[in-house]
């Protein structure tokens, strides 16, 4: 019995993906596939962000429904789905689970249609005994790489961004107890782990729903930090995505005061207009922001900052986007993930116009990427000749080079083709730049003891 | 398994009654089932066993045992008029309360607000009127006509100022927007804007020109 799993969407799905694997392999006996067409089961973990991910979902299920004349077949779906999908997906899927309901897809597994070979796989070692996300957590990941993971430490979302529908796909804001937060990112350093990401749709929210019973997110990145400094051994944890509406300084003190605290901080801002960021719902300003960075620049003169920007949403006049363009000259980001607005179904915007025409967005959009590009540019190029510490990622596309990346996330390739390298520090001597990525020469291997 | 998706966040509360402003404005007061809420948070309350649903601010006081939300029906709008049309005993699906349009300790308690609203965006500052007795507020209210001043006799006179476009009822004759053009702003006040996005952004800018610091201006919008 061979399953096959499509995860879509953001590093969370991703996450939550290890997780499912984990649970399929040790209690129904299915043994994972690359390829689709030799699957006997077959799962989706959706997204609902964009609305291509979700006209992904709907061609996948037609064409493994056709599927089910020629051979048995099991699909599933979870993952982050609104409502009206859910109800549609009902239809059209064998088995449809909330992330929180994990612990019970082997039983629906075994209790769809008549006897399958799951049917006699009856293992329940290891299982949390509720249905709750809090459950979810305690199942230990497949992690899919050996030397960087994600960590879940929270789920949900309370901000209720106008132009995103996470809220109303996977619920309020839930922390995940910081006992076992540790417990997770402990093993994952003693297992030699170099890169670990804590994850949450406003990680920096974290503790707020526990009302004082639970860590807040800076005292969260102390206790890893003070962790690192005893294991002596090397790390660089990051955390995405904070919401810098909850952005403390307290959390860039701490980073500042910790070596295996990476210093790389995504923080998102969307607008650098407080009439779209009105729009938005996203309850900061320009300026809140503003002061935030400066607090990054003034503790941490060497952090690289990263960034969210959405051109083109609903209503966004001339004037707005040149506002935008102006903080993306004032912050000069080392890297930002900018994007079209497109209406997302179940978010609140998609109830207004999409105003502003296509032509117009992509028009932004490259305007702005060009803005961000003479950054990014100038930032590599100050590299040149300084020697870096790296984390090899893997076999770069260039033939004959491997890929990398710094503390700050800055994309590196350097010529080896020894992929042993794979997983660990390294140090660089960069030699040129591009305006996305450093090319330089390798230094030393760093050997550790894992 | 699901069988609907709603049950993930919300839980069911029963309807305690309906109260007509206007005919097409009304109040809808439901359980608060011991739920903890700050004035100026909403809830998302949508029909039993079914997917639609809407955010609306919370309308009672924080000492009320009980919540009720302010509603205009929408025309085109499903939610709104099937939520009128609910009866003492019914039962609707409810997420919240949350959001963060609150008002710090220090500002209920020193603080001198001016609360700007069109229409039923007045839901959040009556609950914070009526929960905090002691604040120092100013009500600037926009409305089309005067009959839309949704229950103005709770209010302190002195504190309220209605605005009307349509007629000439109010005590000021235009919009608030208007209002705050023509008057004198206080730098040192805290200003809570909620309502339709076209006002806020008008707002917003003129409250700026007239040198409203950016993080004395806090804002809801309306959808």
């Amino acid at each position: 019995m061979k399953y096959h799993l499509i995860t879509l969407g953001c590093q969370m799905n991703m996450s939550d993906s290890e997780r499912v694997r984990t649970v399929i392999e040790s209690q129904t006996g299915y043994q994972w596939t690359d390829n689709e067409d030799e699957a006997n089961m077959l799962g989706i973990l959706a997204c609902s962000v964009r609305q291509k991910a979700i006209d992904k979902v709907y061609s996948r299920i037609q064409k493994w429904n056709k599927w089910k004349n020629q051979k048995s077949l099991v699909t599933f779906i979870s993952g982050c789905i609104l409502p009206n999908d859910m109800e549609k997906f009902l239809k059209l899927f064998d088995i449809v689970f909330r992330m929180s309901e994990l612990e019970k897809l082997p039983e629906m597994i075994k209790q769809y249609g008549v006897v399958t070979p799951a049917s006699l796989f009856n293992d329940l070692r290891g299982m949390p005994g509720n249905d709750s996300i809090e459950n979810f957590w305690k199942v230990t990941p497949h992690y899919s790489s050996d030397f960087e993971a994600f960590v879940p430490i929270q789920n949900g979302c309370d901000k209720f961004c106008t132009y995103c529908a996470v809220p109303y796909t996977r619920g309020r804001e839930v922390s995940r107890p910081s006992a076992e937060i540790m417990a997770e990112v402990e093993r994952l350093v003693n297992q030699g782990y170099r890169s670990i990401t804590l994850l949450g749709q406003n990680v920096n929210s974290y503790g707020l729903d526990k009302k004082g019973e639970e860590v807040s997110f800076p005292e969260l990145l102390r206790k890893i930090g003070e962790f690192g400094n005893l294991s002596h051994r090397e790390f660089w944890l990051y955390f995405t995505s904070p919401h810098p509406r909850d952005m403390t300084d307290e959390v860039i003190e701490v980073i500042s005061e910790y070596k295996c605290l990476a210093k790389q901080i995504h923080l998102p801002i969307q607008s650098g207009d407080d009439k779209v960021l009105i729009r938005m719902n996203r309850k900061h300003t320009v300026e809140k922001y503003r002061q935030i960075v400066d607090t990054i620049w003034r503790l941490i003169p060497q952090a690289t900052v990263f960034t969210d920007i959405i051109v083109g949403f609903t209503g966004e006049t001339d004037e707005q986007f040149q506002n935008t363009r102006k903080i993306m000259d004032e912050f000069k980001y080392n890297m930002a993930y900018i994007a079209q607005y497109s209406p997302r179904p179940g978010a609140t915007s998609s109830r207004w116009a999409d105003d502003v025409p296509k032509e117009v967005k992509s028009a932004r959009f490259h305007q702005l990427s060009e803005d961000l590009r003479k950054h990014t540019a100038v930032h590599n190029r100050k590299l040149i000749g300084k020697t870096v510490q790296v984390l090899v990622t893997g076999k770069d596309r260039k033939n004959g080079f491997l890929s990398a990346l710094t503390e700050g996330k800055i994309v590196c390739r350097f010529a080896s083709e020894n992929t042993a390298l794979i997983g660990d520090f390294v140090d660089l001597k960069i030699t040129s730049s591009t305006d996305f990525s450093v090319e330089g020469d390798l230094v030393m291997a760093e050997v550790q003891a894992s | 398994m699901i069988n609907k998706m709603t049950e993930t966040m919300t839980k069911p509360v029963t309807v305690q009654g309906v109260r007509h402003l206007t005919d097409s404005t009304y109040v809808l007061r439901f359980d608060r089932n011991g739920r903890k809420f700050r004035a100026g948070q909403h809830v998302i309350l949508g029909i039993k066993d079914e997917n639609n649903a809407r955010e609306y601010s919370v309308y009672s006081a924080e000492g009320d045992d009980f919540f009720e939300v302010l509603i205009k029906e929408v025309l085109e709008g499903d939610v709104s008029k099937r939520l009128k049309k609910l009866r003492p005993g019914s039962e609707l699906q409810m997420d919240g309360p949350m959001g963060f349009f609150t008002m710090g300790q220090e500002t209920i308690e020193a603080g001198k607000v001016m609360l700007i609203a069109t229409g039923t965006g007045i839901a959040p500052f009556r609950s914070f009127v009526r929960s905090n007795p002691q604040l120092d507020y100013h009500v600037l209210h926009g409305v089309r006509y005067g009959n839309e001043s949704y229950d103005q006799a709770e209010y302190d006179s002195a504190r309220f100022t209605l605005c009307t476009s349509g007629d000439e009822t109010g005590n000021f004759t235009g919009r608030v927007t208007d209002y705050l053009r023509s008057h004198e702003m206080d730098g040192a006040t805290q200003y809570f804007l909620c309502g339709n996005v076209k006002m806020i952004h008008e707002a917003f800018d003129i409250l700026k020109n007239k040198g409203v610091p950016e993080d004395h201006m806090h804002a809801e919008v309306y959808f």
